[in-house]
C-alpha cells in the first residue's frame, strides 16, 4: 500500500492541512483537470521519496520535473490549486452521492487508472482525504481514527491552537504531524 | 437510535473510554468561576449569565469534535427528537455522568426540555442572599452555552435557557432547547 497524500478541508471549505509524501505531482494544466479524466501521481514514474516533504515547504520545489504545464507557478501554489480542485470534486460528488442515494448515503472512494481517494466526513463537517494507490483498501476507518486519535487529541484539544483553523493555523503542530507521520508509515 | 440503545451506548462510553475527574474538584472549580465573575461584573447577574453563556459556548465548539470521537458516532442524528435524546442519554452521560429526562416536546418537534434530577454543579450551592441573585442568576447557565456551540457545529442552530432551578426554590431544575434552523453547508467560494 502506498500513501500519496492526505488533505484536511474544514467546515469552511478551506484546506487546513496538506500533506504530500510524494515529489509534487504532474498536474496538466488545472482547467482540465475534471473528474473523468483525472491527472494523477504515476507510481512509475514518481515513486514516493522515503523522506516525506510537506507541499508547503521551499525545497519541494527542486522535485518539479518540468512537466508542469506552468513552470512559472510555484509549488505551494499549485498544491493550493490542487486542494481547491479536490475539495471542489469531493464538495460535489458528496452533494451527488447524497441526492441519488438519501441522506444517509455516505461518499466513501474513487478510483482512476492511477489513483485512488478516500474520503471522509465527520458530523461537525470536517473532510479528510486521501490519495493512495489502487489496491488499497477502504480507508474509511483509518480517516477516522485520524480524526479521533490525532485531530481530536492534539488540534481540538491543544488549547493554544484557535477554533477556526484560518490558514492552518494550529494544525502543524508538532504532535500532530508526529502522529501522522508515525501512524502513515505504519500503514505502509 | 432508539432511546435504550442510546442509554447503553452512552453507559459504556461513560465506563470504558472517559477520563474521571474528582466530582467535588468540578463543584469547586465551577463555584469559583462563578463567585468570580459575580464579583468581577459588581453582581450584575444578567451580565453574569451572558458570560457564563459565552463561555460555555467556546466550550461547546471543541467538545462537540470531543463527543463524536468518544462516542464514535459517525452519522448525523435523522431528526431533532434523536439528536435530543442522544444530548441527553449520551452527551450529559459521558461528560457529566447524569442522564436529564427529555420532555415537553412541542408539537411540531423543535422545542424541549431538559429535566435535571441531579446537578453536579449544584452540590453544596447556595445562592447569594442579596435578593436578588435568586431571581436573576442562573446558576448553571454555561450548560445552555456548551449545547448552543457543540450543536451549532453539527449545523443546528439553537436557543437554550434556564427556565427553573431547584437553587431559586423551584420543584425543578429545566432546561428549554429550541431549534431554530438547520444551517446549510457553506459553499466553496467561486473560482475566479
Amino acid at each position: 500500500m502506498v500513501v500519496y497524500s492526505f488533505y484536511i478541508f474544514d467546515r469552511h471549505t478551506e484546506c487546513i492541512y496538506s500533506k504530500s509524501w510524494l515529489s509534487p505531482a504532474p498536474t496538466s494544466s488545472s482547467s482540465t483537470t475534471t473528474t473523468t479524466t483525472p491527472s494523477g501521481p504515476t507510481s512509475d514514474t514518481h515513486p514516493p521519496l522515503p523522506s516525506s516533504t510537506t507541499t508547503a515547504a521551499p525545497t519541494a520545489a527542486a522535485g518539479t520535473t518540468g512537466r508542469r504545464s506552468a513552470p512559472t507557478t510555484s509549488a505551494s501554489s499549485a498544491a493550493d490549486n490542487d486542494a481547491k480542485l479536490i475539495f471542489g470534486t469531493v464538495f460535489s460528488l458528496r452533494n451527488m452521492v447524497r441526492k441519488l442515494g438519501g441522506e444517509d448515503d455516505a461518499f466513501v472512494s474513487y478510483r482512476t487508472a492511477h489513483y485512488k481517494l478516500h474520503y471522509y466526513e465527520t458530523a461537525s463537517n470536517l473532510r479528510l482525504v486521501m490519495l493512495t494507490d489502487t489496491a488499497t483498501l477502504s480507508m474509511r476507518n483509518v480517516l477516522h481514527q485520524i480524526y479521533i486519535n490525532l485531530w481530536v487529541e492534539y488540534v481540538v484539544k491543544n488549547p493554544l491552537s484557535p477554533v477556526e483553523h484560518k490558514g492552518g493555523a494550529g494544525v502543524r503542530n508538532e504532535l500532530f504531524e508526529l502522529g501522522l507521520e508515525q501512524f502513515i508509515r505504519g500503514l505502509m | 437510535m432508539a432511546s435504550s440503545k442510546a442509554s447503553r451506548l452512552g453507559e459504556e462510553v461513560w465506563k470504558t473510554r472517559m477520563d474521571k475527574v474528582n466530582a467535588e474538584l468540578v463543584v469547586l472549580t465551577y463555584g469559583t468561576i462563578v463567585a468570580q465573575l459575580c464579583k468581577d461584573f459588581d453582581s450584575d447577574y444578567i451580565e453574569v449569565n451572558k458570560q457564563l453563556d459565552k463561555m460555555g459556548y467556546n466550550i461547546g465548539l471543541r467538545l462537540i469534535d470531543d463527543y463524536l470521537a468518544k462516542s464514535n458516532t459517525m452519522r448525523r442524528c435523522s431528526n431533532f427528537r434523536e439528536t435530543a435524546e442522544m444530548i441527553a442519554r449520551v452527551g450529559f452521560k459521558i461528560f457529566l455522568n447524569i442522564t436529564p429526562t427529555v420532555t415537553n416536546w412541542t408539537s411540531d418537534g423543535k422545542q424541549f426540555s431538559l429535566i435535571f434530577d441531579e446537578n453536579p454543579f449544584a452540590d453544596f450551592v447556595e445562592l447569594p442572599d442579596d435578593g436578588r441573585a435568586q431571581d436573576e442568576l442562573w446558576y448553571s447557565n454555561i450548560l445552555c452555552g456548551v449545547l448552543r456551540g457543540a450543536l451549532e457545529m453539527v449545523q443546528m442552530q439553537v436557543e437554550a435557557h434556564f427556565v427553573s432551578d431547584v437553587l431559586r426554590g423551584n420543584d425543578t431544575t429545566e432546561m428549554r432547547i429550541t431549534l431554530i434552523r438547520y444551517i446549510d453547508d457553506e459553499l466553496p467560494p467561486e473560482d475566479d
